[in-house]
């Protein structure tokens, strides 16, 4: 009889942990919906979740975001914002979990096709009224890769040019020069080897540099052609345009006279930055976004102070001219289209682009180009870096539009951008290398 | 006791939070792969159903093959360099007793008690060209040039030499358990019949570590079929997928490339390969064992 006691006793203890497990994890789906609710029903207390990829809250975009949060909430006190920021890698691979089971409010997201056009079609994005914005102050076409079907979902954040930093100082000291054409450039990395300093900073190992050099490279080559050129071999995974081999070619050469550092293909972000702002490397290819640079304390002032740019020279035999650039409007946010405070993440998105925020104080810190207006916004204390970037940008006789690995689908930006290590290294040869890009894409 | 094992009750009451365990933790998710490697699923939004065709496309995906051919390079090494070194050292750690053994014991292990994430970047660095630790140890030995140990051809092999490294102690600690549970009168006998150190290691500890070494190797095939972490920290299966393995090229496909669909084929591929792995192994073993 005791033993039988015992055995129910038994029996309705294991029960009942089981239940306990369930049940709570039942309780706190309740209690997240609930609160989810209670943001959004309840004008006293609203939370929203922003998901980022702006890691450093302290320097550069990731900054100009925390200030026009925290102004935000010192307005709205009601409303608290919880931010999760992430690297981009590990950010695109958690917004896809998140698409799955259910998106923050306010996302970072790209108007690229490699990244928007599956996040569209999977419908979890909220529709923007583009008249909404009329007096935002966007520049022309740079709502374009954020809308589908003629309705808009999100907002771009920048305009992002492709760039070569320089060490003027070093360059000055040298008596080096900026090139003019491409042969100059590799005249020129060819002086800089010698003088035992790495010619370029390349980033190599995340890929997707490398293609931004690319697509560069394809834009002083094809001209204003490069669009139409990249779009007809993304529809068709034929990538032998003449004008691609030729552009691809001229990236396989440049590294194998030694224009990028040793082991560029396997280094990432940070190890080539640094390489460039601690003085190992003359030269480092990136987007503007990196103008920040210039204004990071973390950085010696004596190359701090002399980080100047310029965009890449012409490609003799090319169609495009000095003024012809690789720029594009490609990071942005968006509104979750099942977000419980939708209507308040809106306003929050609202409040961000108005021009004075997100435009006026990237402007002031130094942060690059945004995709508004910022004539108004000019001090006169701009660094010579950001006078020269706007310089680039008031100069150019047209821009490229999104660069080459982010045209087609997202398998063909995973395939493109470790298939150009490789080719890029002299292990693939051209033909392969656009063979397995084009393959792709189908 | 006897009778409250018996009761119905108890042994369901028992069996269930393992049951639902594997039927949710394990089976599902084994089903939902297999189901999903069968659509387009993107990961998003709608799937549709399109038969073998992932199947067909992993049949003639050369990144795939590589990765496989990664694997299966990983498991030699673990086999032929990593094991003999691991049961080498245990050897000589049983026979150096006192404070040195546990002393040295503990610092064969520390590797395996370290992050992933910390060792993948320590090697980073030890490997950069430039600033890394290993061509200024060489070039303070008088070597003129530098080695770029992540390249294209190198890549693999210090992969290798990481992942080596990092799992030695493990490896080193079941021999080293095995070893001080065989019986000493063999050694007794041995020493009787005036063996070497090394003809007793060779002739009595060897023979009598099979079933230790039969279930190490089996572990070693596993986990290189499985390597993920460091590689994805160190190298990202780059440059051009020259240190690509199954496991990395899944998330890659799944997450990166938004083929969750392929994705889940490669899963479901993968599984199967372990599983016809393991199988092998056991039946080689019990081969030699009734030989």
């Amino acid at each position: 009889m005791k033993k039988k006691r015992m055995a129910v006793i038994l029996s309705a203890v294991m029960t009942a942990a089981i239940l306990i497990g369930c049940g709570e994890a039942g309780s706190t789906r309740k209690d997240a919906a609930g609160s989810g609710q209670t943001s959004a029903s309840s004008e006293d207390a609203v939370t929203i979740k922003i998901f980022s990829n702006l890691p450093d809250r302290k320097n550069g975009q990731g900054l100009v975001e925390q200030m026009i949060i925290d102004e935000y909430m010192a307005a709205n006190q009601n409303v608290t914002i919880e931010v999760e920021a992430l690297d981009e890698e590990a950010y695109k691979t958690k917004f896809k979990a998140y698409a799955m089971d259910g998106m923050p409010d306010v996302v970072s997201i790209w108007g690229q096709p490699s990244f928007l056009d599956e996040v569209l079609d999977a419908g979890v994005l909220a529709e923007l009224q583009e008249e909404d914005y009329t007096d935002y102050g966007f520049i022309a076409g740079s709502l374009d890769g954020f809308k589908k079907d003629g309705k808009l979902y999100g907002l771009p954040r920048n305009t992002d040019i492709m760039l070569i930093y320089y060490n003027q100082k070093m360059f000055e000291d040298n008596g080096w020069t900026v090139p003019a054409t491409y042969n100059e450039l590799l005249d020129l990395c060819g002086k800089i080897k010698d003088a035992g300093i790495i010619p370029v900073a390349m980033d190599g190992g995340d890929g997707w540099p490398m293609a931004c050099f690319l697509t560069d490279i394809l834009v002083k080559v094809a001209g204003t052609e490069y669009a139409d050129i990249v779009s007809r071999a993304v529809a068709t995974g034929d990538f032998t345009a003449p004008e691609i081999q030729e552009a691809t070619q001229i990236l396989v050469n440049s590294a194998s006279v030694g224009m990028f550092q040793m082991g560029y293909d396997s280094q990432d972000y940070g190890t080539t930055m640094n390489l460039f702002t601690n003085g190992q490397a003359a030269m480092y290819c990136m987007g503007s976004w990196d103008c920040s640079m210039a204004l990071n304390q973390d950085i010696a002032p004596e190359i701090r102070d002399n980080i100047r740019a310029f965009t890449m020279p012409v490609v003799e035999g090319g169609k495009a001219g000095a003024n012809d650039i690789a720029a594009w409007n490609g990071g942005g946010y968006a509104v979750s289209a099942n977000s419980p405070v939708k209507e308040e993440a809106i306003k929050f998105l609202n409040f961000m682009y108005q021009p004075d925020k997100l435009s006026k104080y990237g402007w002031e810190n130094g942060v690059g180009l945004s995709a508004q207006d910022q004539t108004a916004y000019l001090t006169g204390n701009e660094t010579e870096l950001q006078k020269q970037v706007m310089d680039i940008l008031k100069d150019a006789t047209s821009i490229s539009g999104t660069p080459i690995n982010d045209c087609g689908p997202s398998a063909f930006k995973t395939s493109i951008e470790s298939e150009i290590q490789g080719v890029s290294n002299g292990s693939t040869s051209v033909e392969d290398f656009l063979a397995a890009i084009g393959a792709a894409c189908n | 006791m006897k009778k409250l094992y018996s009761n119905k009750l108890v042994i369901f009451s028992l069996v269930l939070p393992g049951v639902l365990v594997f039927v949710f933790g394990v089976l599902s998710p084994i089903c939902l792969s297999v189901y999903y490697g069968f659509t387009d699923s993107t990961g998003m939004g709608e799937a549709h159903l399109i038969g073998l065709r992932n199947y067909m496309d992993l049949f003639h995906d050369r990144v795939f093959g590589r990765s496989l051919k990664n694997s299966l390079f990983l498991a030699i090494g673990f086999i032929c360099i990593q094991h003999p070194l691991a049961i080498l050292v245990a050897a000589v750690l049983d026979k150096l007793q006192g404070k040195a053994e546990g002393f040295f014991r503990c610092i064969y292990f520390i590797p395996n008690v370290i992050s992933v994430a910390v060792i993948a970047y320590l090697w980073k660095f030890i490997y950069n060209p430039d600033f890394g630790l290993l061509n200024h140890v060489l070039q303070a030995f008088g070597y003129q040039g530098q080695i770029n140990w992540l390249s294209q051809e190198n890549a693999i092999w210090s992969v290798l030499i990481v992942l080596i490294w990092h799992g030695f102690g493990w490896g080193m600690l079941i021999y080293y358990t095995g070893i001080k549970n065989i019986d000493p009168i063999f050694y007794e006998a041995a020493s009787i019949d005036g063996a070497s150190w090394w003809t007793t290691f060779l002739r009595v500890t060897v023979p009598l570590m099979k079933p230790v070494i039969q279930i190490n190797v089996t572990m070693a095939v596993i986990s290189a079929l499985k390597q993920m972490e460091t590689v994805y920290l160190l190298t990202n299966g780059g440059p051009s997928n020259s240190t690509q393995f199954a496991a990395n090229y899944l998330y890659q496909q799944a997450f990166k490339a938004f083929k969750y669909g392929y994705g889940n084929a490669i899963g479901v591929v993968f599984v199967i390969i372990c599983v016809l792995a393991t199988v092998g192994l056991n039946r080689i073993f019990r081969e030699q064992q009734d030989v």
